[in-house]
Parts: structure tokens; C-alpha cells; sequence
């Protein structure tokens, strides 16, 4: 029976479950988790899960050739899902840094960074962070989730507390989680909440808050959440993982951006994001980043970034640093189609960023209206519950410096259309 | 179907609130899971029901729940849903015994005030014990669409383990954007939860009227 037969009915259909029916089984096999998710799967991904994951073809520039997870065809799209904000990973320098380095480092690390696995140029590329970020030093990791889960789980301890937004990314809470420490979720970006719940803890206490936050593209309320911190004697941890780059006089991030950069203690950030490419670092006093290098798990039990990868990483860094133009560029970009969008009567929700969604609100159309926007010649994905609150659902767009006026028009043409088509926004 | 029971309802609303998973684990026994919506954080249910029509006539209800995970079996359908309600107060005797005798349900034993204050785009129940607030809850209407939900609620009496099946028809309406509100009260009736660590917004709001709630016969569960 199909899903609006049955929804029709009355009888439960896809669109009534999500992936957080299915978290927990019964049973003593855990292979017990399958067989209910499966059956839920097989209905919902025809009926828009598809969208998830559809290989691409090509390189993630403004255009990429996406393999549809339905038909099979193969399509240009306009590119408004891959991170890239600064359309770094396929330049030429970048390219031919990682390949030279390819040539002569060969395929991986072959090893974990405090064995066998640092090649000079994962220490050129701790370097030119440390100098990007004006600090002492600053030490790497294989993914940004590694930074995160790495760094908080070497720094707090059981009985320790850690504050986290209630946005807060998964690799934060995981790294809080490996850290045994009591977690306790503030508001989101609500320093009077922080207030409450850091009031009258004693011990160990770090507060961690996103530069940009990934779903909703707003920008964290640092100067409150800095005072708040302070007063209360807790350090504060800020993860750059989307404003790494781009926020500041120099790229530096949210905290350069509201001159903070000295009262945060820890400054985390990423390297698949506005670079395009892979990887996660932390950046401070050569004191920290000796401790970290110690007793960051999740860095020493892997194997370091690929040296071809870190190369072409240190050629990106290198970029940013000589053309601050392109965070111009992108500014310009993000103002274009923020203005655009209001002209449209298109909801963006709080975004103040190059993160900016579209929102739908609607979780049972949003598969329907994202399905629409590729076939209108857009590539971007939806984003439901349980990623954000049921009936927040939206369409996530990352803007590059590297998207054309004219990309960014037919991109606003052929959203405006569906979500008109799809009584989402006024015609 | 025979051995069904079932109960017709004017409104049953309910709000989802975060909690302290330490305060989720204090209530529930040793068998039932809490499920967490962060580390550390489960989820209290406050849901109220203004029945219409039952085996013990109109009445009203006030269940105070954990939302723990459900159990599936191969084969049969898929629960959205598992609570253990580990306080539930009528406001007729009737329906306290009845509840008691049939679902094996904790009760307050004495009856209790449950006011609806219908709104245009929300409800307001305040429930009152023994003649002191116990709780005030609102919560706010979003898109309505008929549903037909399979819910799961685990009970402990004595040393059994029940477990009932139940189907709430009706016409439904769910949203998570933080506009209802709770009020618990200090009284005896609050005593298991840490009231300051209850949020006071629920991070979901349901809403179901005119409807039917279902109870297929009761299971007792092999013993944990």
C-alpha cells in the first residue's frame, strides 16, 4: 500500500517514525535493531531518504555531478550542499601540493603522530595554524570529530562538569561522554540559562560552546557567554569547526571577530569546512598543546592525516592568509543571497552566517520539496528530525566565495518556485 | 476485537520535558531503560486525559511518566512510543479502582482536581491535590492530522512487570517549538522529581482530541 493509501487509512506510515524509533531493540542479539529499521527503511528511502548520501561524480566546486539515489541518472547540479566556503580544495595550488606530496609521501601516514606517523610536512602544517591563529603552538587531528572528542576527553575528568549548548555537535558531546565528566546542556546561545545552571557547581567546570552553529547558522553570543564563564571560574572552549577562516580581521573566528580571541581558553577548529579538505586542530600555549599530544586519545590511537592531505591542507592555509579577499568575496556572497532571499519571502531563521537554512517547517513536505529543488537543478539536501526539532525542518545551504551572482540567482529562482509550488512561502 | 478496552477522550494532552537522567533512573526500576535526548538528560511526561466515555463513565486523568524504550518484538508492529508512569491520579474513584484492578497502575488514592482551560490555539491544565497546586501545563496547538499511534506503557506492581499495548486514534497535533509551559508545584505528588531540574518548556508538545485510546489485554512480562 503506498504511504498516502495508508496515511489515508489511518494505518501508521513512514513519515510517522524517524531514525529515533529505532535506537534501542529487545532482545539479548543486537542484531535485533535490523529487522524493525529495515522495514521502516525500505518505505523511506523512495520516499525521499534517498536524497542522503547520493554519490558525487565530481569535484565539490559550484557545479558538481551528482548520481541520483533513485533513478540512477547522473546530473550537473548547482552546488549549494558541500562545505568549501572558501572554494580552496580544487584549486591549483592546493591540487598540486597534495599530489607533489602524493609522489613522494605515497598513500597514508602509515602510522599513529606519536609513533611513526608525522612526516615534516604535518609540522609545517601545525606551524602556519599556530602563526594563522597567533598562537604558540597547535597540534592536529585526523577529523574535526576527533578534535573535539580528543580534546575534551584529555582535558576533564570524572567529577569534572562540562556545559555544553543544547546544539551542540555530536563529537562535543561524545568527547564529554568519553570524558565521564557530568554534562549538563544549557539554552541554546542563552547566557542567562548558563548562568542558572553554572550557578553554586564547584570543582572543574568548562564551558563549550560553536563559533557558527551548524544547523541553524547562528553565531554564538560570545561576549555574554565569556562573562558568564568568568565570573563563575569556568574555561571556555570554543569550536571554530564553521568560523574557522572566515570570522575576524584575519579569519581568524568568532572570537577574533568579537576580539575575545585572549579570554577563550581553548580554540578548536577544522579543516573540512572552509578549506574544503579533512582534519581538526587545537591551537594554544605550547604548554597545552604538549598535555594534549599526551593524552588525546582519539589523535594517537589513529593514524595521522594522509601526508598528501596535510599538504594540500598547508597550501589552503597559506591561501587564506595571502587572500583575505576571498572572505570578502564570501561576505558578499552571503549579503547577495540573504538580501535575495527576503525579497523572496524566503524564512531563513536565525542564520547570520554563510550557513544559511531555508526553512520548510514542514516535516512531512520536506522531502517532497527537496526532491522538487533537485530536479529544478540545485543540489542540497534536507535536513528533519531528529538532526533538528520536529517541524524545523529545512534545506541547509553552504555558501563559497566561489559561487557566481548568477549561480546564487538560479538558485533563489528555483527555491522561491518549489516553495511557492509547496505553499511554503508567499507567491 | 474482544479483550479490548477502550476509552473515548475529548483532549489528551502532553508535555515532554527534559530531566536529569540520574532523576529518570531513580524512578524507573532496574529493567526500563530511560531513553536520553542528550547524554545525561531523559525525558518526563506529563500527559492529561478528559474522557468522555469509558467502562466507569467521563472522568479526568493526570499521568506522570518516564520515556523509556519500548519493546520489540519480531513481528509486531512497531510501538512509536514506551512510558513507565509511575504516578497516575483520576478524579473519580471509579476509574482510580478500575485502572488499578485492570492496568496494575500506581495511583494517587485520593481524587484529584484536573481543570482544562480550552484556548484557541492552546490548553492549560492545572491539576490540584488534596485542595494545593500540583502542576499547571500548557501546551500549543500546531497542524492537526488524523493518526492511529501504537504507544507502549510498562507497569510495576509488586514484584510483576506488565506491560500494555495501547492505539490512541484521534486527531493529533505535535511540534517541538518551545512554547508551553510547566508549573510543578512543591507537594507530595512531586516528591520523586528534583523540580528545579525540570525544565519548564517541553521540548515537545503533543496535543490529541477527539479520539479513542485502546488497550489491548494486559502481558505480564517475565520477570527482570
Amino acid at each position: 500500500m503506498e504511504a498516502a493509501q495508508k496515511k489515508q487509512a489511518g494505518k501508521p506510515v513512514f513519515s510517522d517514525y524517524d531514525y529515533s524509533n529505532f535506537y534501542y531493540g529487545s532482545g539479548d542479539d543486537p542484531l535485533n535493531l535490523l529487522p524493525p529499521f529495515n522495514e521502516w527503511y525500505r518505505e523511506a528511502r523512495p520516499n525521499g531518504y534517498y536524497l542522503y548520501a547520493e554519490p558525487l561524480e565530481s569535484a565539490p566546486t559550484t557545479k558538481v555531478r551528482v548520481k541520483n539515489g533513485k533513478t540512477g541518472e547522473v546530473r550537473e547540479l548547482v552546488n549549494l550542499a558541500s562545505y568549501n566556503y572558501l572554494g580552496i580544495s580544487y584549486r591549483d595550488e592546493v591540487k598540486q601540493a597534495a599530489a607533489a606530496a602524493l609522489q613522494k609521501y605515497g598513500l597514508g601516514a602509515s602510522g599513529s603522530p606519536i609513533l611513526s606517523g608525522t612526516f615534516d610536512v604535518h609540522v609545517e602544517l601545525a606551524k602556519a595554524v599556530a602563526e594563522f591563529k597567533d598562537k604558540e603552538a597547535a597540534i592536529l587531528f585526523p577529523t574535526g570529530y576527533s578534535a573535539n572528542v580528543g580534546f575534551i576527553s584529555a582535558i576533564m575528568r570524572s567529577g569534572d562538569h562540562i556545559f555544553c549548548d543544547q546544539y551542540s555537535h555530536a563529537s562535543i558531546v561524545d568527547g564529554a561522554i568519553l570524558a565521564k565528566s557530568k554534562t549538563v546542556f544549557f539554552r541554546h546561545n542563552n547566557p542567562m540559562d548558563l548562568e542558572r545552571k553554572l550557578s553554586g557547581v564547584r570543582g572543574k567546570k568548562l564551558v563549550v560552546v560553536e563559533g557558527v552553529y551548524s544547523m541553524d547558522g547562528d553565531v554564538c553570543v560570545l561576549p555574554e557567554i565569556v562573562d558568564v564563564a568568568k565570573r563563575h571560574g569556568a574555561r571556555i572552549l570554543i569550536d571554530e569547526a564553521h568560523s574557522t577562516f572566515l570570522f575576524g580581521p584575519n579569519g581568524r573566528g568568532v572570537s577574533e571577530h568579537f576580539g575575545l580571541d585572549d579570554q577563550v581558553d581553548f580554540h578548536l577548529g577544522t579543516f573540512s569546512k572552509s578549506l574544503g579538505g579533512q582534519g581538526g586542530f587545537v591551537a594554544g600555549s605550547k604548554e597545552l598543546v604538549d598535555y594534549v599530544t599526551g593524552f588525546g586519545r582519539s589523535r594517537f590511537f589513529s593514524c595521522n592525516l594522509a601526508p598528501a592531505v596535510a599538504a594540500g591542507l598547508l597550501a589552503g592555509v597559506r591561501i587564506v592568509m595571502n587572500e583575505p579577499q576571498l572572505r570578502a568575496h564570501l561576505w558578499s556572497n552571503v549579503a547577495y543571497l540573504r538580501r535575495r532571499f527576503a525579497e523572496e519571502g524566503i524564512d531563513i531563521g536565525k542564520s547570520t552566517s554563510q550557513v544559511i537554512p531555508v526553512m520548510v517547517n514542514n516535516d512531512a513536505k520536506v522531502f517532497a520539496v527537496a526532491e522538487k529543488i533537485q530536479e529544478g537543478g540545485l543540489f542540497l539536501q534536507p535536513v528533519t528530525y531528529p538532526a533538528v526539532p520536529k517541524h524545523k525542518s529545512r534545506l541547509r545551504i553552504s555558501v563559497s566565495a566561489a559561487h557566481s551572482e548568477a549561480e546564487l540567482e538560479f538558485a533563489v529562482g528555483v527555491i522561491a518556485r518549489v516553495l511557492r509550488e509547496e505553499g511554503i512561502c508567499r507567491a | 476485537m474482544p479483550g479490548l478496552t477502550r476509552y473515548g477522550y475529548r483532549d489528551a494532552i502532553s508535555g515532554f520535558f527534559e530531566f536529569p537522567t540520574e532523576n529518570a533512573r531513580r524512578i524507573l526500576p532496574a529493567h526500563l531503560e530511560p531513553v536520553e535526548v542528550h547524554h545525561g538528560t531523559s525525558v518526563f511526561a506529563l500527559t492529561a486525559f478528559d474522557f468522555n466515555q469509558s467502562e466507569v463513565g467521563a472522568y479526568g486523568e493526570v499521568v506522570m511518566a518516564v520515556v523509556v524504550a519500548p519493546l520489540v518484538k519480531p513481528g509486531q508492529p512497531f510501538p512509536k512510543s514506551a512510558m513507565y508512569p509511575y504516578l497516575v491520579a483520576t478524579t473519580t474513584k471509579a476509574a482510580r479502582d478500575h485502572a488499578i484492578e485492570r492496568w496494575h497502575l500506581p495511583h494517587w488514592m485520593d481524587d484529584v482536581d484536573v481543570a482544562f482551560d480550552r484556548q484557541k490555539d492552546h490548553l492549560t491544565v492545572r491539576v490540584k491535590a488534596e485542595g494545593a497546586p500540583v502542576a499547571d501545563l500548557t501546551i500549543y496547538q500546531y497542524e492537526w492530522h488524523p493518526v492511529s499511534h501504537l504507544h507502549q506503557s510498562f507497569m510495576k506492581d509488586g514484584e510483576a512487570n506488565y506491560l500494555a499495548q495501547i492505539t490512541m486514534e484521534g486527531q493529533h497535533s505535535e511540534h517541538e517549538n518551545e512554547k508551553g509551559s510547566l508549573k510543578l508545584y512543591e507537594h507530595p505528588f512531586n516528591k520523586v522529581l528534583a523540580i528545579p531540574d525540570v525544565y519548564d518548556v517541553p521540548f515537545r508538545e503533543q496535543w490529541m482530541r477527539d479520539g479513542l485510546q485502546t488497550f489491548q489485554p494486559l502481558e505480564q512480562l517475565e520477570a527482570a
